[in-house]
């Protein structure tokens, strides 16, 4: 039987963010407050332990936006399970973060 | 301008210890998040060292699979016995003979051996092998006659070892705390039994370092004499302190290695607030917080039991 992953509380506000809409490092990283050196490698191992995956935006999109392509990383249904027994331990989670504008998402 | 130039330079530095496989993505990812940043974008940057040593550490190499081996307890101690035994055998065995040269005429023999049982200072680890007993260090001899050998070699070779393991300890203490953290005894800490296991393993783990130590010391002795004090000293120095470090590491119920570290907080805010690394026990046992710096506060690590609905 495999083992459900156990998020530390950073972990899972990372998580959390991530599925509020800051599908992106520095968009994290500035919801959260958490400096860049907790942020990204806590993104590597949760896309190492199959809780988010990455994708790289097209290059034309980001031509269009006159702006590097970004990095985008996505919860997948392990991650929303991991996080939804985050949420029932810490139901403060859910309201931590505002719906994001529509040009960040 | 200048400042960009610097923090590009500290990316492409830190990029260094990325796995050459993964590296231009890694940079590539960086640069374009760069690209977004407004304000302490040199502190920003600075992340940039923490995450290269994420992927340095987590690289799908051959340590990798040797730390995952070592994970669990039963694990561990196997393979440290494994070790313990090819050196034993490599010691007093087979493969012991092969690889020990011709025996010293016992003219020198005895003269070196009666030299160290003369010898009335403290033993070093230079001293020890001059009092190994006969049949230990030079193992091809085994047969020899016992009148070869002084009987003062026999007397003092525990000593020597008690000696070198009394200074490997002194010179270990000297250099890394010996303080395994702090564990809270609180409702949700395991049993006095289940606590008293956790010392048993690393009592284990400490028994099997001494044998491993002696026998490699032994087994040297024969092809470079001099060197066999000081591969015990070594042996034991090093040997003690993996075992700490490894004890530390671990769960006090569950005796596995933790994983997943998370450095939280930024050192230049240790005034208003805690930094330091997190990890947490896979079978949801608990969360260890390891400090960043030593502080009259937060001297030590501390472990977090977790209540049995994790």
């Amino acid at each position: 039987m495999a083992i459900e992953t156990k998020l530390s509380h950073t972990a899972a506000i990372i998580l959390q963010a991530l599925q509020a809409g800051y599908v992106y490092g520095f968009s994290v990283m500035e919801t959260t407050g958490l400096p860049s050196g907790t942020v990204y490698p806590a993104l590597r191992r949760l896309e190492r332990d199959g809780l988010i995956r990455s994708s790289w935006e097209s290059q034309a999109v980001a031509d269009a936006g006159q702006r590097p392509p970004r990095k985008y990383y996505r919860i997948t249904r392990a991650g929303q399970a991991t996080l939804a027994a985050s949420q029932k331990r810490y139901p403060l989670l859910n309201r931590l973060f505002p719906v994001p504008a529509q040009e960040k998402a | 301008m200048m400042l960009r130039g610097l923090n590009l330079a500290i990316i492409q530095t830190a990029a260094l210890l990325v796995p050459a496989a993964e590296r231009a993505e890694w940079l590539a990812e960086w640069r374009a998040e760069l690209w977004y940043v407004n304000r302490r974008a040199t502190a920003f940057c600075l992340g940039s060292i923490s995450d290269a040593f994420w992927m340095n550490r987590n690289a799908p190499d051959p340590r990798a699979a040797r730390r995952f081996a070592l994970e669990s307890p039963v694990k561990c101690v196997t393979f440290l016995a494994a070790l313990t035994a090819l050196s034993f055998l490599l010691a007093f065995g087979p493969l012991g003979d092969n690889l020990a040269p011709p025996p010293r005429d016992a003219e020198s023999q005895s003269v070196a051996l009666a030299a160290a049982a003369r010898d009335s200072n403290p033993p070093s680890p230079a001293d020890l092998e001059s009092s190994l007993p006969n049949r230990m260090a030079h193992p091809s001899t085994a047969g020899a006659p016992k009148t070869e050998t002084p009987p003062d070699g026999d007397q003092d070779f525990p000593l020597a070892c008690f000696s070198v393991g009394l200074v490997s300890l002194a010179v270990l203490s000297s250099v890394t705390p010996l303080r395994l953290g702090e564990y809270p005894v609180n409702r949700y800490a395991p049993t006095a039994p289940l606590r008293l296991l956790r010392w048993v393993f690393l009592a284990v783990k400490m028994a099997l370092v001494v044998s491993m130590a002696l026998c490699s010391a032994i087994a040297v002795a024969p092809m470079v004499p001099p060197l066999a004090g000081w591969v015990m000293f070594l042996g034991l120095f090093f040997g003690f302190r993996w075992a700490l470090m490894d004890q530390r590491e671990r769960c006090p119920v569950c005796l596995r290695l933790l994983s997943n570290p998370i450095r939280i907080g930024d050192p230049s805010q240790s005034f208003l607030g805690w930094y330091g690394t997190e990890l947490v026990c896979s079978h949801g046992h608990g969360f260890l917080y390891v400090p960043g710096t030593s502080t009259s506060w937060y001297e030590t690590q501390r472990w977090q039991y977790l209540d049995p609905t994790w």
